[in-house]
């Protein structure tokens, strides 16, 4: 007995291990264990054995089919290994991958969306005025009457009912002023008008941020301060800023805001304008409002704007300030 | 404006070198937008005379000249160009002199002859861009004469002015601001003023548009060109030279920055009068024109008409001719708005209109005349009168009170009262009583506590401002709700594969029309740009078309932006897509092209909108469906018009979508809620019908919905089959096969339920659409 069971453990375990299949491996199985298999047969053998030798042959019996058993495990998971193996091998990671192309933001919508966070996180909102202004949210508001030399109508768009494509954002400081009372901090993105040949660097249609802060004891200071701030945050805190004395009708002193950082190419470029809110403004918009609460002697503020298309093309290095407006695929996909 | 160097030295003591004076007046706020050089600073370079010319022996092209350089001895020089003649004199470089370029000048041979020096161009003196043959000089030079004197090195600013800054038109009154800033003091030229008579009888003001009008005689003077000196001062700023007394006027101008105009005493008839024009009244003007005068446009008059343009041009019939003998010269102050309005209603712009605009200095205008009568009498002889005629007063200098509370709480500064007051001093203003600072005439746009507020802040700098990071805590506004819905929106787009656009809001009326009315500008710049954009399909129609004609294969556009009617601005969003949908890969993989399906598809994803097919879609589209959320309609997709597509070149469907970005953000759900996550397992059942072709699937939804069976949770279709040929089935029909969820929230559901549910679904679609059920 114990022979015929040394040399069926024997023939199986020899079985098993060469089984290189799953389908050769549940034959090996069957032949073994299955219920007409040759250990099962052993098994019921078990009968016709004295009773005092149960025990003994039992045990021999439960080791054989242990042994099948665990070499039928060992050789399954072999094969699984070895068919995970190959179905990974062949995986050919150097062809070129398929997902479709995700779409892109346009770079001056990257470039506002920056700056608005930025101005965010300073406590600015944002504001939002027409396009289509009248004469005198553009200019007359803005301390510009009509025979003022920086009012220029040959630069400026038209409707045939009077009112104009503003020239500027500016107009929104009015809009807002005359609708809120102070305090407000507001910025304002939008697009802005020039009756313009277009050419390389020039659009009759441009992008600016407008920006105003009017409260009680706002001074030039916190225009330095916010301007600077703003500028480092965008372009990396090793920004040069200047501010140059300027003129605007509508600021009172006025600045343009030259910036020298790595991210625009190193070089200084002319960026902004900004200054004190004139108190012409105010007047003004007291008078509109019927009321005194943006009294110059109460209040003071700052306003700023900048233009984004320049901006974005330092930053980019663009060189032709109408590939912002071609929406060329190969050009977009680039952002 | 331009500002020569050396001219502006004759008022300033200003050694800084070109970029220190750059940033000097920067920082004073005088942006210098070039800087020109002239002039010839080579040593060794000097005037010699053609003394003789002979073929070269060896070369065609050259020849050997003898030439007086002033020293006695002739020099041999061999030379290429052949524009002089003998007697000609021409500049030399002597051997030793250094050429632009590092090129040193050597006695040596050319072609075996020897050369001891080059006769130049102007051009290798860079005196100019671009010159042909031997730069001719003066009959007059003497040889010998070293060039740098001849052509005095000059370098000239570009400067761009500011338009409250009239002072800065002038040497003087740059001069001026340098003084400001470096402390030293500017020297104006001060001629002794002429008693000052009425000009009754002589000269009027009947106008009062002129507040202040003067004339002075000169007699017996003699026109002619004016001497080097002046002409070069104005060449350099870049005048043309006429004859000395126009010449002169024009160099006060520059000088002082007051207009000057004299005219031929001897063709003006009667007393002179500031006066409004008559309407239509001729004007013969010094450019050859002749102008209609619309009505009130301010001129001087003689009794014949009028013989200037008040402030802007002179008359031809009056003007200073070589002829002359004597000469009336006006010197007046006109109103800015009025010579403004004037130049502009006739388009005649001067130097003389660009500074009356701005306003002039009150307190210069007798000045400026005695110093061109001062140069007259020097450069062109004949007697002054001994008085100035004088109609109307100059105004009064006016004072403004400066609170020094004010100026710190603008600034932001801890400037001391004194420091304050010394900023003003510096800039010319003389302290008053009670803070009151009076105003010089140059600077009569300072008429506010402001005004002065800004110049205290320019003249201690904005470096010394301490900046400050505070402020106020703001509420977000619905603009920045609309900000940030639209900014989401737009990630979304990005992220299922569309490309932002952004396109201008002006376009051609073609495009405009295509949509709808639209608004119209009065004043254009060119007919492509004449309307504002009435939807933002004309822009991305023009964007897909661009990149169709580069070759791209896909093109899914979008914008979001401002579209324009007659009722207002809205906000809108706008989507096209064209070309593939998906592209070929190695794979095998199909190319499907972009269709409806894959944009009202987007459209549920992206707004939860739900789509209601229009039966007269609105052109451009051909098709077309509403998309509504909570029951607001608040956009439209299809696909436009083939012609349309045909029209713009595009094969193949043109899909497009639109939505009223204020409509949308009404109706969306700001906050969301979530519905709980089904306990229980959900059973489907898959049922497939023939029906109509023409039946729409909305209407199998519908009659599946009339039915509110509780337990079905959703409806899918899975299958749409249709055979043009009919081989499988009918021609004029479709297979369609739908896949029904069912799930209840208390329990799992039994068999005979389900199967129950799905009988009552298939018994109101035999009902209500007649389709066949495949059992």
């Amino acid at each position: 007995m114990e022979q015929q069971v040394d040399a069926l453990r024997e023939e199986a375990l020899a079985l098993i291990s060469a089984a290189n299949s799953a389908a050769l491996l549940e034959a090996a199985r069957v032949k073994y264990l299955g219920k007409s298999g040759a250990v099962t047969a052993l098994s019921e053998g078990m009968r016709n054995v004295p009773k005092e030798e149960r025990p003994k042959i039992g045990k021999i019996l439960n080791d054989l089919r242990a042994a099948v058993t665990g070499a039928l495990e060992k050789s399954q998971a072999r094969l699984l290994e070895a068919a995970d193996s190959a179905a990974v091998a062949g995986l050919d990671l150097s062809l070129p991958g398929t997902f479709p192309a995700p779409g892109t933001l346009h770079p001056l919508t990257q470039l506002m969306d920056r700056a608005v966070q930025c101005f965010r996180r300073m406590g600015f909102a944002i504001a939002d005025g027409p396009d289509i202004e009248t004469e005198w949210h553009c200019f007359d508001a803005l301390n510009t009457p009509p025979d003022h030399p920086a009012r220029n109508e040959q630069d400026t768009f038209y409707l045939h009912d009077g009112r104009l494509l503003r020239s500027h954002t500016s107009s929104v400081q009015i809009r807002v002023m005359e609708t809120t009372p102070p305090p407000v901090r507001i910025i304002a993105p939008g697009s802005a008008y020039r009756r313009d040949e277009v050419d390389a660097t020039h659009l009759a249609q441009f992008t600016q941020m407008e920006g105003l802060y009017v409260a009680e004891k706002v001074t030039l200071g916190d225009l330095k301060g916010t301007l600077e701030f703003f500028f480092r945050e965008l372009f990396g805190s090793g920004t040069d800023i200047q501010f140059r004395p300027h003129f605007f009708p509508f600021t009172e002193p006025s600045y343009e805001i030259d910036i020298r950082a790595e991210a625009l190419g190193g070089e200084w470029m002319e960026l902004a304008g900004c200054g004190m809110v004139d108190p012409a403004v105010f007047e003004a918009i007291c008078k509109q409002r019927g009321d005194r609460v943006y009294d110059p002697d109460k209040v003071s503020g700052f306003a700023f704007g900048f233009g984004l298309e320049r901006l974005a093309m330092n930053l980019s290095r663009i060189p032709d300030i109408r590939m912002l407006v071609e929406n060329d695929l190969r050009f977009l996909n680039q952002f | 404006m331009n500002i020569s160097l050396n001219w502006l030295r004759d008022y300033i003591d200003c050694q800084l070198s070109v970029p220190e004076l750059e940033a000097l007046l920067r920082r004073a706020g005088l942006e210098v937008a070039g800087v020109k050089k002239r002039g010839v600073s080579i040593e060794k370079v000097v005037v010699a005379q053609v003394l003789e010319s002979v073929q070269h022996p060896n070369a065609d092209r050259l020849s050997v000249c003898k030439v007086d350089d002033g020293s006695g001895q002739p020099r041999q020089i061999v030379c290429g160009a052949k524009n002089y003649k003998i007697g000609d004199k021409v500049p030399l470089a002597l051997p030793g002199a250094v050429m632009p370029g590092d090129f040193k000048i050597k006695t040596g041979k050319l072609r075996g002859v020897e050369s001891e020096g080059m006769m130049c161009s102007a051009k290798e003196l860079q005196l100019a861009e671009d010159a042909e043959g031997l730069l001719i000089l003066d009959a007059s030079s003497v040889p010998g004469t070293e060039l740098k004197n001849l052509f005095p090195v000059e370098t000239v600013l570009e400067l761009e002015i500011t338009p409250n800054r009239s002072d800065w038109l002038s040497h003087v009154g740059v001069a001026r601001e340098i003084g400001v800033f470096t402390g030293k003091v500017a020297q104006v030229p001060r001629p002794a003023l002429p008693k000052s008579i009425d000009a009754a009888g002589h000269a009027s003001i009947e106008d009062a548009g002129c507040s202040y009008y003067t004339l002075r005689k000169i007699s017996g003077v003699n026109v002619a060109p004016s001497p080097q000196w002046l002409v070069d001062r104005l060449i350099s700023i870049g005048l043309r030279p006429i004859n000395n007394i126009v010449d002169i006027t024009n160099y006060v101008l520059f000088e002082l920055g007051q207009p000057l105009h004299a005219f031929d005493a001897g063709k003006i008839t009667g007393g002179i009068r500031a006066r409004g024009a008559i309407d239509s009244e001729r004007f013969q003007a010094l450019d050859g024109q002749e102008y209609h005068l619309p009505a009130g446009t301010l001129v001087i008059a003689d009794d014949n008409g009028p013989v200037a343009l008040a402030g802007v041009m002179g008359g031809e019939g009056s003007g200073v001719t070589e002829s002359t003998n004597d000469i009336l010269l006006e010197s007046a102050i006109f109103d800015p708005s009025r010579v403004r309005r004037a130049s502009r209603a006739l388009g005649v712009f001067s130097d003389s209109s660009y500074r009356f605009e701005r306003g002039v200095d009150p307190d210069g205008v007798a000045t400026a005349s005695a110093r061109a009568v001062e140069l007259i009498l020097q450069l062109a002889g004949g007697t002054a009168a001994s008085e100035l005629l004088v109609a109307g007063s100059v105004p009064a200098r006016h004072a403004v009170t400066l609170r020094h509370d004010r100026a710190r709480a603008l600034l932001g500064t801890e400037l001391s009262d004194a420091d304050i007051d010394a900023a003003l001093q510096r800039t010319g203003l003389e302290k008053g009583l009670d803070g009151q600072w009076v105003i010089p005439g140059y600077r009569r746009e300072l008429t506010r506590e402001a005004d002065l507020i800004e110049e205290v802040a320019r003249v201690v700098g904005i470096e010394d401002i301490q900046s400050r990071a505070e402020g106020i805590f703001a509420q977000g506004s619905s603009a920045d709700a609309a900000y940030d819905f639209t900014m989401a929106l737009r990630r979304k787009l990005a992220g299922a594969g569309f490309h932002e656009a952004r396109t201008g809001t002006l376009i051609s009326a073609n495009a405009a029309d295509l949509i709808g009315p639209s608004v119209s500008l009065k004043n254009p710049f060119g007919d492509d740009q004449s309307r504002l954009r009435n939807s933002l399909i004309p822009g991305l129609l023009a964007a897909v078309v661009r990149n169709f004609d580069q070759g791209a294969k896909s093109i899914p556009l979008f914008e979001a932006g401002r579209i324009f009617n007659s009722e207002g601005e809205f906000q809108r969003l706008a989507l096209v897509a064209t070309g593939e949908r998906q592209s070929p890969d190695w794979r095998g993989t199909d190319v499907r092209p972009w269709d409806a399906f894959d944009l009202s598809g987007l459209v549920v994803r992206i707004a939860g909108a739900t789509i209601q097919p229009l039966t007269n879609p609105p052109t451009p589209f051909g098709a077309a469906a509403v998309a509504a959320l909570n029951g607001k309609r608040i956009g439209i997709v299809g696909q436009l018009l083939p012609s349309v597509a045909r029209s713009l070149g595009i094969d193949g469907a043109l899909l497009a979508a639109e939505f009223d970005l204020d409509a949308w953000l009404a109706v969306d759900a700001r906050e969301k809620t979530v519905s709980p996550l089904p306990k229980f397992p959900a059973s489907s059942r898959d049922i497939a019908f023939i029906a109509q072709l023409a039946l729409p699937y909305g209407e199998v939804q519908a009659a599946i919905a009339s039915l509110n069976e509780p337990l079905l949770e959703s409806v899918k279709l899975f299958d749409l089959f249709t055979d043009p040929k009919g081989e499988k089935i009918p021609a004029e029909k479709k297979s369609l096969a739908v896949s029904l969820t069912f799930r209840s929230p208390e329990r799992t559901l039994t068999t005979e339920e389900v199967n129950a549910a799905t009988d009552r679904i298939k018994a109101v679609l035999r009902e209500k659409t007649g389709v066949d059920l495949r059992e």
